[in-house]
């Protein structure tokens, strides 16, 4: 990894994310530690407490995760197929529209759908986080180019060869900043998901903003905005070292 | 529905009105702002890249998390959702502003300033409308993320559409909480489409004839 080629930018976030997120989280922990809580905010903000609710975000958020690559990435392959290309004009105007749709009607609607719980939370994340991984997905594809495949192919590779060995790897950087929005999207509507019952941080901003606790509600709004600060980090992290050593 | 629809015309109408008043004021806040913020930024080239890490770390804090941590400072109503919905107008316009005046050839300034133009002249007259069509695509991104943004903020008891959804939501089991929520997601949808069909429009009418596509 050769930090030297990354612009400023790029290096501002690298290295200044993980040390915002890690001053402001320990600011929380001092205060959480020796603040003069009443008896609902000591209750709400127990460690424990505080740390199923993270765990319950973070594990949302990878189910998502894993649902949406899972199911984007193939689709996005499949789109740019010379066989199935007829389908993309339709596939694309579809995902336009749906960007169109908050998060919070969509969550709502399911919920009213199917039900409340975890899974719905999930359904209604995976659906939101979809279209970030496929536009990418399709746009990587597509920007590999087109004499780099003739060139595979003339050097004897089957299609699937190429696919695996020539085009995702060069797509792979403009992949991962799709999964890497999505991430990011998917733990700021994370924090709906106790509107539906599904745990997660949002539990506290919610909790807080019902009992009229400001110390709850800022310390749920925190903890969500640090996540996701940290997610979009990794992101980047995984970004670099998905290059391909040839691009870097 | 159809019935519901009919007898909640006049409020869901008002409702919509509110929505697209708040996105467009708050859109043309952020626009003034944002473009302003670019200026200096790409003024003083040392700022460019903090100004892009601003706004890609801006973009990752959740709406629903900087509404909370607004709530104890501006309280309930207005004020968050204008607040909240401007601050994330103005990223993408931010963006692309800053892409955009980057973008506009140095000897097309140097060769305006040559005839003679001073500073702002060459800013309004040649910086500004050749940077036009790149700063109206940000303007149209933040359009579609401004009515989902102003859909969150109305939890705060905010204007618009989006109090229909958190309706449905606590009338859950009701006989017409389905409405509800149906009526306010749909509606955004097809507010955030017609805004983005206008400012296609806009975009093309306010772009200096020459660089028309």
């Amino acid at each position: 990894m050769r930090t030297t080629a990354l612009s400023r930018e790029d290096r501002l976030l690298l290295f200044g994310l993980p040390a915002v997120v890690l001053v402001v989280l320990a600011g929380w922990c001092l205060w959480r530690a020796s603040a003069d809580l009443g008896d609902i905010e000591a209750r709400a903000l127990a460690w424990d407490a505080v740390g199923q609710l993270a765990l319950e975000h973070v594990l949302i958020v990878l189910v998502c995760a894993v649902l949406v690559v899972g199911c984007a990435v193939p689709l996005g392959i499949l789109l740019t197929r010379a066989r199935a290309g007829f389908l993309a004009p339709a596939v694309t105007a579809a995902a336009n529209a749906g960007q169109a749709a908050p998060v919070i009607g969509v969550i709502v609607l399911l919920a009213l759908a199917v039900g409340f719980g975890f899974w719905t939370a999930v359904l209604a994340l995976t659906v939101y986080a979809f279209l970030p991984v496929l536009a990418n997905t399709v746009a990587g594809l597509r920007g590999v180019d087109p004499a780099v495949i003739e060139a595979a192919r003339g050097m004897g590779m089957s299609p699937f060869q190429v696919l695996r060995r020539v085009e995702l790897p060069m797509a792979l950087p403009v992949i991962m900043t799709g999964v890497r929005t999505a991430l990011v999207l998917l733990v700021g509507a994370g924090a709906f998901a106790t509107f539906i019952d599904a745990g997660g941080l949002g539990t506290l901003i919610q909790t807080g903003i019902i009992m009229f606790r400001h110390s709850i509600l800022v310390s749920g709004a925190l903890l969500v905005a640090l996540l996701a600060l940290l997610v979009e980090w990794t992101g980047r992290v995984m970004e670099l070292f998905a290059t391909p050593k040839g691009l870097a | 529905m159809i019935a519901f629809i009919d007898s909640r015309w006049a409020d869901i109408l008002f409702r919509a009105y509110q929505h697209t008043s708040l996105v467009v004021q708050s859109m043309i806040l952020a626009a003034v702002i944002a473009v302003g913020l670019a200026v200096l930024v790409t003024t003083i080239r040392r700022l460019t890249p903090v100004a892009n890490a601003v706004s890609a770390v801006g973009l990752t804090i959740p709406s629903f998390a900087l509404l909370g941590l607004l709530l104890p400072v501006v309280g309930i109503g207005t004020v968050p959702s204008v607040v909240v919905v401007t601050f994330y107008a103005a990223l993408p316009i931010l963006r692309n502003a800053v892409v955009g005046l980057q973008g506009v050839d140095s000897t097309i300034i140097e060769s305006a300033r040559g005839q003679g133009m001073s500073g702002s002249a060459v800013f309004w007259r040649v910086r500004l409308p050749l940077s036009w069509p790149v700063i109206m695509t940000g303007i149209r991104v933040s359009a579609q993320m401004s009515m989902g943004v102003a859909a969150i903020a109305a939890y705060a008891l905010g204007p618009g559409l989006g109090s229909y959804i958190y309706t449905g939501l606590t009338q859950v089991g009701g006989a017409n909480a389905v409405n509800y929520a149906v009526v306010g997601t749909v509606g955004i949808i097809v507010l955030a489409l017609l805004l983005d069909a206008l400012l296609v429009l806009l975009s093309r009418f306010t772009t200096s004839r020459g660089i028309r596509a």
